[in-house]
């Protein structure tokens, strides 16, 4: 009796464990619950035009202090990242957002990741692989799992403010230049060669 | 008559003793050799699929790297699809054009040619900036897979009937392999190109060289090594007077006016423009929806084309195998059934929703899409004798028809979602694959009705010769062709004892 009481309550336990391990880590988590408790700021203004590999700006976190303390209590890592602005991201699916964070594109670009507290600043390059595009900064607490617990970014809700603009690099280089210029003249003057050759046997 | 025929016997084998290969009456190779490079036969194979590889490795070069070039030149999604339509839609008028070309001039110049007046522009892929460059080195490399007409036109020279659909099969698709290629090389050439210390945006230009240059040296070697014929070039036959020099109004006219050129060219818009359309949105289709990176995006998409390595000789074989007890009616049953199950497959992939799932139904996909080019190719050889370029020509540039409407139907813009273009695609193919049945040879019978009775395929290959050009004996070589390919009419059509190694007089005899 009592061992079958003890095995209807291990099933049970077990099927919780199951239901709690298949809806935990699936969880997603979604941007509109996220709090916004970081206040970011950047040197870059409105319409600033950044070149990629040369031009750096400043971008400064906080957490707000209008909180009540503990808000911070499980921040472990501040990760700040740059974000594409709507109009960047027009006609362009690979850079959709996404209210499921796990499948948001917005953000693609890691500016700094380190360590968290309550206020902090970094200086950075713009890196010379992020492409032209127009851009906002945003930061994401996250805590011990690596998962993010709350935001703050440089623009408003809509994203239309502070939007700064990032030309990124062609990529052409004067030795590729060169380098097309010669193949492609000599990919004529084969066929040129072979022409007169041709017209010569016909004689 | 007989005596003339010994005559002729006593001459073809004498000349039949210069090949190393086993030929028919028309110097046409009986057997199909894959590993030999016999001089001329197996010689214009291995130029003919690596050239033609080589076009394909260039005009898909951009899509397994456009994660990069995107960011590089910030395309929109229009951008990119209306670059990949305009990377299918040259090579429409090419095909055509290179048909008539390698009626008049060989297949040896004509693609030779064209190959090396593209690469300029591979080349200049590195050097785009900007949406508008992209869609035009795009649009002028895409001109290139023209050279799959010369491939079609220059195996069924070098191949005698009961093995053209192997020789163009494998041909065609060996170089259509290099569309699955160039989704392993260029990431891979990229990867490396980054590990040695370049930026995103510098290596993958860096990358656009390879293709180029693969294609250069392909082109050179098809000048250097390659014959238009099994007795040579076509300016040394014109020459010496044993090949007419036809007249361009008269090829043109006989390939218009041949329904059944239109209807393959209709056809094969839906087994090779469907090929197409999935080389161009495949890769991107992986990374967007599933996740995976470029590299293991650019292996699945590779996987499609690969395919090609089997599947399109597969269905060349299939073709010349059904025609070995079926006849033509074989093929074109043949046919019909492996591109609508092509259909079938393509439909489920749009409503695929898991990784693992999408890449079985993908290669399953592949496998009889493909076949079904094959199979078109085994049929193509027949319609014409005359105008054999031009059809071929019209039959490539319908494929090509049929990757620039189903990109611009479906994948052009944000309309459909890409699964959904997939699955009503697929759809498209299985309606427009249903006019094969309305293929009829007199001589040899369609889908759905048998031959005229009494008509042969002398009757049919000689009524595109006038009565003035056939006193001047101008269509000696389609006379040839249709006693060659007197097979196609089934079991029953062939004579008994009919060897391997076809010389006319065994047959005249025997059916006599």
């Amino acid at each position: 009796m009592a061992g079958l009481r003890l095995s209807k309550i291990t099933i049970a336990l077990l099927l919780l464990l199951l239901i709690v391990c298949h809806v935990g880590p699936s969880m997603a988590v979604l941007f509109n619950q996220l709090p916004k408790t970081l206040i970011v700021t950047a040197t870059t203004k409105s319409g600033d035009v950044l070149h990629a590999g040369e031009d750096k700006f400043t971008v400064t976190w906080a957490l707000n202090t209008s909180l009540p303390s503990g808000a911070d209590a499980n921040y472990k890592t501040v990760k700040v990242l740059l974000c594409y602005a709507p109009i960047s991201q027009h006609d362009r699916k690979w850079r959709k957002s996404n209210n499921d964070l796990k499948k948001d594109k917005t953000c693609q670009f890691t500016v700094v990741k380190q360590d968290y507290s309550a206020t902090g600043k970094h200086e950075y390059t713009v890196a010379r692989d992020i492409p032209t595009a127009s851009y906002f900064v945003r930061a994401y607490a996250l805590d011990a799992s690596d998962t993010k617990v709350a935001f703050g970014q440089t623009t408003d809700a809509n994203k239309t403010v502070n939007i700064f603009e990032v030309v990124g690099i062609t990529g052409r280089t004067t030795g590729i230049f060169v380098s097309a210029i010669v193949f492609s003249a000599f990919s004529g003057l084969a066929l040129a060669f072979f022409y007169v050759v041709e017209n010569k046997k016909k004689k | 008559m007989a005596k003339k025929s010994l005559e002729v016997e006593v001459e073809d084998e004498g000349d039949a003793a210069q090949f190393k290969m086993p030929v028919d009456s028309d110097h046409k190779a009986t057997e199909f050799w894959l590993f030999s490079f016999a001089k001329p036969h197996m010689r214009a194979f291995h130029l003919s699929w690596f050239s033609f590889f080589c076009c394909f490795v260039s005009s898909f070069a951009a899509p397994p790297l456009l994660p990069v070039i995107r960011d590089n030149l910030s395309l929109t999604t229009t951008d990119i699809g209306n670059a990949g339509i305009a990377s299918v839609s040259g090579a429409v008028f090419a095909r055509l054009a290179m048909g008539a070309a390698c009626d008049l001039v060989g297949p040896r110049l004509a693609s030779a040619s064209l190959i090396l007046i593209t690469t300029p522009a591979v080349y200049c892929s590195s050097l785009i900036d900007s949406a508008t460059g992209f869609l035009l080195v795009r649009f002028f490399t895409g001109f290139s897979l023209a050279t799959f007409v010369s491939t079609q036109f220059w195996m069924s020279s070098m191949f005698s009937p009961p093995k053209v659909g192997l020789a163009n099969g494998v041909a065609g698709g060996w170089g259509n392999m290099g569309g699955g290629a160039t989704q392993l090389i260029m990431p891979l050439v990229y990867e490396l190109i980054k590990k040695i210390g370049s930026t995103n945006f510098i290596a993958w230009r860096i990358a656009f060289f390879i293709p180029g240059v693969m294609q250069t040296c392909s082109a050179i070697a098809v000048l250097m090594f390659g014959q238009d014929m099994p007795d040579g070039n076509y300016n040394k036959l014109h020459k010496a007077g044993e090949k007419h020099k036809d007249n361009f109004s008269e090829v043109f006219k006989h390939a218009v006016t041949n329904y059944r050129g239109w209807i393959l060219a209709l056809t094969y818009g839906y087994c090779f423009g469907v090929e197409l359309t999935i080389d161009n949105i495949i890769a991107q289709y992986f990374y967007d929806r599933f996740g995976v990176n470029i590299s293991k995006a650019g292996t699945i998409a590779a996987s499609f084309g690969l395919a090609n390595i089997v599947s399109r000789p597969g269905g060349g074989l299939f073709s010349d195998y059904l025609s070995k007890f079926f006849g033509m009616r074989g093929r074109l049953w043949g046919l019909w059934v492996v591109q609508t199950l092509g259909g079938i497959f393509c439909v489920i992939l749009g409503r695929t929703n898991s990784l693992a799932g999408s890449i079985v139904v993908l290669l399953l996909f592949s496998l009889f899409c493909q076949a079904a080019c094959g199979l078109t190719f085994g049929v193509v050889p027949f319609v014409s004798r005359r105008s054999l370029g031009l059809i071929s020509g019209m039959g490539g540039g319908g494929g090509n028809v049929g990757a620039v409407l189903t990109q611009l139907i479906f994948f052009h813009n944000s309309k459909y979602s890409t699964e959904d273009g997939i699955f009503y695609m697929g759809i498209m193919i299985l309606v427009c694959t249903l006019p094969i049945a309305l293929i009829h040879f007199p001589q040899w019978g369609g889908m759905l009705c048998g031959p005229k009775p009494g008509y042969t395929p002398e009757d049919y290959y000689q009524s595109e010769w006038s009565h003035h050009e056939q006193q001047k004996g101008y269509h000696t070589a389609s006379l040839r062709f249709a006693e060659n390919s007197v097979r196609e009419g089934g079991r029953s059509a062939r004579g008994s004892g009919h060897s391997k190694h076809t010389v006319p007089v065994e047959t005249s005899l025997t059916d006599v």
